[in-house]
């Protein structure tokens, strides 16, 4: 198991669904364009077979016929195409985390020694802005996602295309429109079936309530008869909401048609939008980002992450923001003493003796020694006591 | 690898397929067309309004059925790529572990109400801490955070950092020099001078770079002698006529390798003289977190009852993780050798006579009485002779 194998599934399954969903749609359109010539051909041999007719007559129909065979060129070129490039997008990803591959397996030869570790943290950095885009896409920080991947050249890396669509839609939703979502519920009908999806639902609601709130509630009707006449079994109360709605005023304080009157409902279908349209992108429940930071801060969270005394810089969990949310969390396990050295940062091992001040303080030798050397005697840093190095002993950590 | 190759094969297979599906498809059209218009130019020989005699009804009929043919031969081809694709996609599906979120059931918690702020913040931390302004702005509006500092010392570092990966030494030579005096230890003045070197050699000519050589290498000629030497030899190899470098210049003239290296060094010096960590807390958190991941599936899958799940609700991972050199170890932690334990306020670490050190728990187990032999060396002394000590 690595963590190419762990982490990046969606990075190459996101675009292969795309991926999918253009041969699906190539293939629909050569089965229409392939149906529309057959219909030509179809056509042609009536006439040649049945009746006298003259050659001025066939050539104007193999005319037609010629300029659908050209018009099916185009479109299947253009389809074929179409699926090509994404197919080579997800080729571009896969090289890309070979790249990570290559750089870790390589042996490193004495003249490059530092060079492959080099190539393996500027990949590190990579995936943590992929994250990061990520993580920004799935939350709806369009913006900034596509500032990221342009400042950092991920644009093939991420799905920032991709979600070009789902900020379009929901734009389109804060300002009260519904079509291109509709459109996108028809887009991707059987996927959303497949996910037990309501969201066309709940838009149709939503259109039915504009309806009733602009006082047409005639014509709310006729759109009620039109699409809540195939509902599911579940829908059913949501549908007798809507029609008690019709017997209330528009400013009624009677709930559930207060609640569904409110314009706070277009923020909740942006939200749903949103959750289902990653839901359908994305195998994973929540963002990579996340996952990854919470299982990180357990593995470094430390008793000592939350006493003012005992708290290091460099830890992420012992600074905020992050002490906070680490602080619910598990513990690293630990059943092999890792001991560093408070002064220097180094690590405590056997070029590095821990070595205990008379207060029970342990710090590294070196540190001690270059303090002895620099002040001609040991001050504790936490204590700020002052000792002799003759006092200070040798501690032995198995 | 072995994932990334396995998918590689399928998806080189179904690319491959698809490119000769596009050329075999526009010249099977286009020989259509060809086929409609030569009966078409064979027609026009006779005037527009003369019948059509039974044998050119016939050619036409032909005509018309192998158009018909190729077209829907067309569409089946195409339709028989299906096996190919969606090999590709189980591919990924078997190659790749599709549900990474499966063995940290919590992280859920980290986007609710109370948590996400929180996350959101150390993002935006990271971002302005990367120099990335312009990004962390729209992030911080677009996300609507509050009282993250936008300033940050460490942005100007990682600004020199970005444009020594893009191969301009200046403005980390600027800062090393302004450091000289506490930068006498480190490798990272001469690693700038070379690269600078280089860069001239590149840029002004193989002389420019030899003067500026003379002017800066010497003072580092004691510490750095090996380096400077193969950055010397590798000027030899930076005039236009020059054939391909052999290996072990390759490094030192590949602009990029050398970039990245120094980057990576500048961040990891600087750090530790202005006392800085490397990584952002929001970096070095997934970091960890990715090298965990792996490990969490693995005991997940070498388990067949969710134990994983249970593990979560204690208060400790179900093992321990090995977070590199880089990753982790910003604590000191003690373990009891003789109880595989880690130290705790209740339990803490206790100093034998010896020098040994065992949890205190461990102590009062071993001890007979006013008499405890230590567990490691010959020595016997009183448990009450046992000092604690202190790690952190």
């Amino acid at each position: 198991m690595n963590e190419l194998k762990s982490l990046e599934h969606a990075t190459l399954k996101v675009p292969y669904e795309i991926f999918n969903k253009r041969y699906r749609n190539a293939q629909r359109v050569l089965d229409v364009e392939a149906r529309q010539v057959g219909t030509t051909t179809h056509e042609l041999e009536n006439v040649a077979r049945k009746e006298p007719v003259t050659t001025g007559e066939i050539d104007k129909l193999l005319g037609g016929m010629v300029e659908r065979l050209k018009a099916m060129k185009r479109k299947a070129s253009e389809a074929i195409t179409e699926e090509v490039q994404t197919a080579y997008v997800c080729k571009k990803r896969l090289d890309h985390l070979k790249e990570q591959a290559t750089a870790l397996s390589e042996p490193s030869t004495p003249q490059v020694k530092f060079y492959p570790q080099t190539a393996v943290n500027q990949w590190r950095k990579v995936r943590l802005d992929r994250m990061l885009v990520e993580y920004f896409l799935r939350n709806g920080y369009y913006e900034c996602a596509n500032k990221l991947a342009a400042a950092r050249g991920l644009k093939d890396l991420t799905n920032v295309d991709i979600y070009s669509v789902a900020a379009e839609v929901e734009t389109e939703l804060y300002s009260q429109r519904t079509s291109r979502c509709l459109q996108w519920c028809a887009d991707n009908k059987s996927k959303l079936r497949k996910l037990n999806s309501n969201m066309e639902f709940k838009i149709r609601i939503q259109e039915f309530i504009e309806l009733v709130r602009q006082d047409k509630r005639l014509e709310a009707v006729r759109y009620a008869k039109k699409h809540f006449s195939t509902y599911e079994e579940d829908q059913l109360e949501d549908i007798q909401h809507c029609m008690g709605m019709l017997a209330f005023p528009k400013d009624t304080e009677v709930e559930p048609y207060r609640a569904l009157l409110a314009p706070a409902r277009w923020a909740g279908l942006v939200a749903q939008f949103r959750a289902e349209h990653s839901r359908l992108l994305h195998p994973a429940r929540v963002a990579a980002l996340p996952v990854a930071l919470q299982l990180g801060l357990a593995a470094l969270n430390t008793p000592q992450c939350y006493s003012a005394g005992t708290k290091v810089s460099a830890c992420p969990a012992c600074a905020a923001p992050l002490n906070a949310l680490a602080v619910g969390l598990p513990h690293a396990h630990v059943s092999h003493s890792r001991l560093v050295c408070r002064i220097s940062r180094a690590p405590l091992n056997e070029h590095n003796q821990p070595m205990v001040l008379p207060n029970g303080q342990v710090y590294g030798e070196k540190a001690l020694k270059e303090m002895m050397k620099e002040h001609g005697s040991i001050i504790c840093p936490k204590t700020k006591e002052v000792f002799c190095m003759k006092r200070v002993e040798k501690v032995y950590v198995m | 690898m072995d994932s990334c190759v396995g998918v590689e094969q399928d998806l080189d297979k179904a690319i491959m397929k698809f490119n000769n599906l596009n050329d075999h498809t526009s010249r099977a059209i286009q020989d259509l067309i060809d086929q409609v218009e030569d009966l078409r130019k064979e027609l026009s020989k006779q005037p527009a309004n003369t019948p059509l005699s039974p044998e050119q009804a016939m050619a036409v009929t032909d005509v018309a059925g192998s158009v018909r043919q190729g077209v829907f031969q067309m569409s089946t081809e195409h339709r028989e790529l299906h096996a190919t694709v969606s090999r590709v996609g189980k591919s990924i599906d078997r190659h790749f572990i599709a549900d990474y979120a499966s063995v940290a059931p919590k992280a859920e918690t980290f986007c609710n109400d109370t948590n996400r702020p929180i996350m959101e913040q150390a993002i935006a931390q990271h971002l302005y801490r990367q120099g990335l302004e312009d990004v962390g702005d729209s992030f911080v509006s677009e996300a609507k955070i509050t009282g993250v500092e936008r300033t940050c010392t460490f942005a100007l570092l990682q600004r020199c950092a970005a444009a020594l990966a893009e191969g301009e030494p200046a403005a980390a030579l600027h800062w090393a020099e302004r450091r000289a005096h506490e930068l006498h230890n480190s490798p990272l003045p001469f690693t700038l001078h070379r690269m600078q070197a280089l860069k001239l050699a590149r840029s002004q000519g193989v002389v420019a770079a030899i003067e500026y050589a003379r002017r800066q290498f010497p003072s580092h000629a004691a510490r750095h002698e090996r380096a400077l030497q193969a950055a010397v030899c590798a000027l030899a190899w930076c005039t236009p006529a020059a054939g391909p470098a052999p290996p072990h210049y390759q490094h030192l003239l590949d602009p990029k390798a050398l970039g990245a290296e120094a980057a990576e060094l500048f961040i990891k010096e600087a750090c530790a003289l202005l006392r800085l960590a490397p990584l952002s807390p929001l970096a070095g958190a997934v970091l960890a977190g990715c090298r965990v991941l792996p490990a969490l599936h693995d005991i997940r899958a070498k388990m067949t009852h969710p134990h994983v799940i249970a593990a979560w609700s204690d208060d400790e991972l179900p093992f321990e993780v090995d977070l590199g050199e880089d990753g982790g170890g910003y604590h000191s932690v003690f373990a009891c050798p003789i109880l595989r334990q880690q130290a705790s306020e209740q339990n803490p670490p206790m100093r034998l006579l010896c020098g040994h050190v065992i949890s205190r728990d461990a102590l009062n187990k071993l001890a007979m009485g006013a008499k405890l032999k230590c567990p490691y060396c010959p020595m016997e002394q009183s448990p009450t002779e046992a000092r604690q000590i202190y790690f952190s």
